[in-house]
């Protein structure tokens, strides 16, 4: 039987133009030219390296042969998930993941914890009459330091008269990055249920908090009828009509960091930018590879969840430091994996890493 | 004569701490404590119990499940029932345990952790620990129970009196299991996961020239060194070291964790931890939230005290 | 070699707030996901891992509702031949009657068996116990704790026990016997929802609990649940750096890990 991929990877003229881009060659053993090489030949794949891609879709996006290298590398890791052989960090990632629909493992019945400490009150988005609904994050449901992302979030939203609701506990993995790693049956089961909720309670539009999330249900749930999407994309809007106004000066140096799953992957580039435009006093600076260039902070693919085993310089760290070098005070980024990834070099080098809404709920 | 037969855990010649919580629940029972123990050179405070049964077999044999119940059977044969024999709730007392709750059909209660005098109820942990079960034995007649260490020792007191002493002969020794040798951990291959007492190191080294430092004072206390994401990635540690949830899930009876500020990933890794001690210089560094003592200082100073203090 | 394993499924309680309803009669598990426990599944992977080597069959039996099935069809996806699920109505919290329940079973059903497999406890209960009752039961030699298995024979196996501290015995065990598993005994493969799917086209038989009740009764019984001490946040040794030390130290000698 073929697969589509394979049939893909019969039209690679190694050109290198993945590996070109591929924010993990040079300086890991994963070199993805190679990898199309192999799976050509259909020789053997030593076991770890598939796990060192970060799904920032570069490669695909650059293809000029349409092989797909990122769903490729999928495949290959849905080979070892079926044998069993996967790392011991990403098993965890994804048993949690079949218990308690988050890769932490930390209980359902808490998803919806973060709303229920704000003043205002979030309502079930049965209960709105836009059945427009902010669709959370795992990662934003339950780590402390992102906690206050959907908090921010919903504060800006409800200032500007935007009516919205959660969906709590029902709430399941978007399922993202368990595709990436290459668990598909799991990813059904969650596609499944998140669906099935999406039907029961006529959800009409979906803001995500996370480009992760919001490229998957996008992109990944099939025609779903649904309008998804960022936040950013509705708080640029708000602002620009005017029904949230920045109003308090931010004068600091800031740099803008584009993560993947937002940037090269979905195209929005502009609204975040926007956003950080119309602050007083803020003086955004841009990195040498910004946009479509934007270097991978190596969040994704399940990097999250595991660290592979060669030790080198991260590109954290590499993003950091120009950071510092262009004189930014702040790096502010618009993703909860950029924002994790990046902050560990950040705090060293006495640089602050802000997500996009923390600066928000200062200037309003 | 009512008694409690408490088997006392000897390993290697060395009559266990936690055989002191077996012998404190004995007083909270109101009954007369009588310790069987193996032949051998080891010491014991045979002035905190009542009586001494003294079983001429050594360890090994003693230890050992199905010559265990043969030792039962005698002890019973020579001074009748017990009202409640009480095991350590250790590797060998729950399998001692459980054999001879088989072997005799006696009603069993493993991992004790306290006592109601007036009801006459043992609390045990259920569902992760979050939960006490409140258990009595059904009906009358012995009973079994395991002592989680640390429970009753405070009850376990000078007699002022020698006990009464007697032996057991002829120990049956059974063919179908037997002791072959004992087999020291591997002490190059680091499995933090199995260490006893973690000393983590984070961030707030500071420097790779400062974790000599830590290790001497790891030395010192007899701990492990281990650390958080950004040590192991500076290679300032082995990768085998790392606690969190890219590392190792740690859960040891005490997690002393210097300069780690509590990020999610790491506290994913040691929340379970039996005791957990943070030494941070931020007093809202997230992991005081999960820790059960604190120390608000710098972590470099803590350690030269410490040190200073070991070392006097 | 044919091997029997045992596993539960048990609630996740790791992550749950849990409450007791009815004044301390019951814990609420309705909204608590459940899950195979730990221990079983480091137990049948070790036995799957054996009968690679060896030939044979792995048995997997659960004792449990009809939902238990799910943990029947892990285990035959990580390579059990069979699945047998023992439905019972309420809980058997005794570790004395699940033992005689056990030990019925095996005999009225002839299940044939050259070593019997347990986790050394289950997450929900943490009891630790059915294993020892049921070897004694049966008559049969028992060793617990196993982190590893030497050697596998024709009729003896020689196992590693571990102890505390890190120190390990081994013990030679004649077949057939009963042995209980610890965690960390090995890695235990992963099993894909879609593997777990391909599982469910083997039949797992099921039997009914109320077939095997002769001398089932339990010996201990649960008064109440309640729950315990509050823990408060972290107590802060304060006070001068000398005195805080010190009194770190106390603690860790308590704690029994600094002498």
């Amino acid at each position: 039987m073929t697969t589509q991929t394979q049939t893909r990877v019969l039209t690679c003229i190694q050109c290198g133009k993945c590996t070109g881009s591929c924010p993990e060659s040079g300086r890991t053993p994963f070199n993805i030219r190679m990898l199309m090489r192999k799976k050509q030949f259909q020789s053997g794949i030593e076991e770890s390296i598939p796990w060192y891609c970060t799904s920032c879709g570069a490669c695909t996006i650059r293809c000029p042969r349409d092989v797909k290298p990122s769903e490729v590398i999928i495949e290959m890791r849905s080979a070892f998930v079926e044998d069993g052989e996967i790392p011991v960090a990403i098993q965890k990632a994804l048993e949690n993941t079949f218990v308690q629909k988050n890769p932490w493992g930390r209980s359902r019945a808490k998803r919806g914890a973060w709303s229920e400490k704000m003043e205002i009150e979030i309502p079930h988005v049965s209960e709105t009459q836009s059945k427009r609904l902010l669709f959370t994050c795992c990662i934003q449901a339950y780590d402390p330091r992102c906690m206050v992302i959907p908090v921010n979030v919903a504060t800006i939203l409800n200032k500007g008269g935007v009516e919205f609701g959660v969906l709590g506990e029902e709430e399941a993995c978007c399922g993202n990055e368990i595709r990436r790693i290459g668990e598909s049956g799991l990813f059904e089961e969650l596609q499944e249920e998140n669906k099935a909720a999406f039907e029961e309670y006529g959800v009409k539009e979906i803001i995500a908090l996370s480009p992760h999330c919001m490229n998957t249900l996008k992109k990944e749930y099939g025609d779903l009828g649904i309008k998804i999407s960022h936040y950013s994309e509705i708080v640029a809007a708000m602002i620009k009509e005017g029904s949230i106004v920045p109003k308090e000066p931010y004068n600091k140096k800031v740099i803008y960091h584009d993560p993947c799953f937002l940037g090269k992957q979905n195209n929005i580039f502009d609204e975040p930018r926007s956003i950080l435009n119309a602050i007083e006093g803020l003086e955004l600076l841009e990195y040498s590879r910004s946009r479509e260039n934007s270097m991978c902070c190596e969040g994704g693919g399940g990097r999250m969840f595991f660290e592979v085993e060669a030790t080198y310089q991260r590109n954290a760290e590499v993003r950091v430091q120009e950071a510092v070098d262009k004189g930014a005070e702040e790096i502010v980024t618009s993703c909860p994996f950029c924002v994790m990834t990046l902050e560990d070099p950040a705090t060293e080098k006495g640089i602050k890493v802000k997500e996009l809404s923390e600066i928000l709920m200062e200037v309003l | 004569m009512s008694y409690a037969l408490v088997v006392a855990e000897v390993r290697r010649g060395v009559f266990e701490e936690r055989n002191l919580d077996s012998i404190g629940i004995c007083a909270l029972l109101g009954q007369d404590s009588i310790l069987l123990v193996p032949e051998g050179d080891y010491a014991v405070s045979e002035q905190l119990v009542n009586g001494l049964i003294r079983a001429k077999a050594e360890e090994a044999v003693v230890l050992n499940p199905l010559n265990m119940v043969n030792i039962l059977e005698k002890v019973m044969a020579a001074r009748g029932k017990p009202d409640v024999i009480v095991f350590t709730n250790s590797a060998s007392g729950t399998e001692l345990a459980s054999y001879a709750a088989g072997y005799f059909n006696l009603p069993v209660i493993t991992d004790v952790n306290s006592y109601d005098k007036e009801q006459g109820i043992f609390y045990k942990s259920y569902y992760s620990d979050k939960i006490f079960g409140e258990f009595r034995p059904s009906g009358e007649g012995t009973f079994i129970v395991t002592v989680r260490s640390g429970s009753f020792r405070e009850f376990a007191v000078d007699k002022g009196s020698a006990p009464s002493v007697e032996t057991i002969e002829d120990v049956t020794v059974n063919a179908a299991r037997t002791f072959v040798e004992y087999v020291e951990e591997e002490k190059t291959d680091v499995d933090i996961t199995k260490a006893d007492f973690l000393l983590s190191v984070g961030r707030g080294v500071g420097n790779k020239d400062e974790i000599p430092d830590y290790e001497e004072l790891a030395g010192l206390l007899k701990a492990v060194i281990s650390g958080s994401r950004p040590v192991i990635d500076k290679l300032w540690l082995p990768k085998a070291r790392q606690v969190g949830t890219s590392g190792k899930t740690v859960k040891p009876k005490v997690y002393l964790a210097m300069g780690i500020s509590g990020a999610f990933q790491h506290i994913a890794g040691m929340k379970d931890s039996d005791c957990i001690i943070a030494v941070n210089k931020d007093p809202e560094a997230p992991i005081f939230q999960y820790a059960h003592y604190g120390i608000i200082a710098d972590i470099h100073k803590v350690r030269d005290k410490l040190k200073d203090i070991l070392k006097a | 070699m044919n091997l029997i394993v045992f596993t539960k499924r048990v609630p996740a309680t790791q992550e749950e707030e849990l409450r007791i309803t009815g004044e301390g009669k019951a814990v609420d598990l309705s909204k608590v996901p459940f899950k195979v426990n730990d221990w079983d599944n480091y137990s049948v992977e070790e036995a799957v891992r054996i009968v690679e080597k060896t030939g044979g069959a792995v048995t997997a039996v659960s004792i449990g509702d009809a939902e238990s099935d799910e943990v029947l069809r892990r285990a035959i996806a990580m390579g059990a031949k069979d699945g047998f699920l023992v439905e019972t109505g309420d809980v058997l919290h005794d570790p004395n009657a699940r033992a005689t329940l056990i030990q019925n079973f095996l005999k009225k059903e002839n299940v044939p068996f050259d070593a019997i497999f347990t986790g050394v406890q289950s997450e929900d209960d943490q009891f630790g116990a059915v294993g020892g009752i049921l070897a004694a039961k049966m008559g049969l030699p028992f060793v617990s704790m196993v982190i590893g298995i030497d050697a596998f024979e024709s009729d003896h196996v020689i196992a590693r026990r571990e102890l505390e501290g890190g120190l390990q015995e081994r013990v030679k065990v004649m077949l057939p016997c009963v042995i209980s598993i610890q965690t960390g005994i090995n890695e235990p493969r992963y099993v894909s929802i879609m593997g777990v799917r391909k599982a469910s086209k083997v039949e797992r038989k099921v039997f009914k609990a109320a077939d095997y009740q002769e001398n089932v009764v339990s010996k201990i019984e649960a008064v109440k649940w309640v729950y315990p001490p509050k823990k408060t946040g972290a107590t802060i040794l304060s006070g001068e750096l000398d005195g805080a030390c010190k009194e770190l130290l106390g603690i860790l000698k308590e704690k029994g890990v600094y002498q």
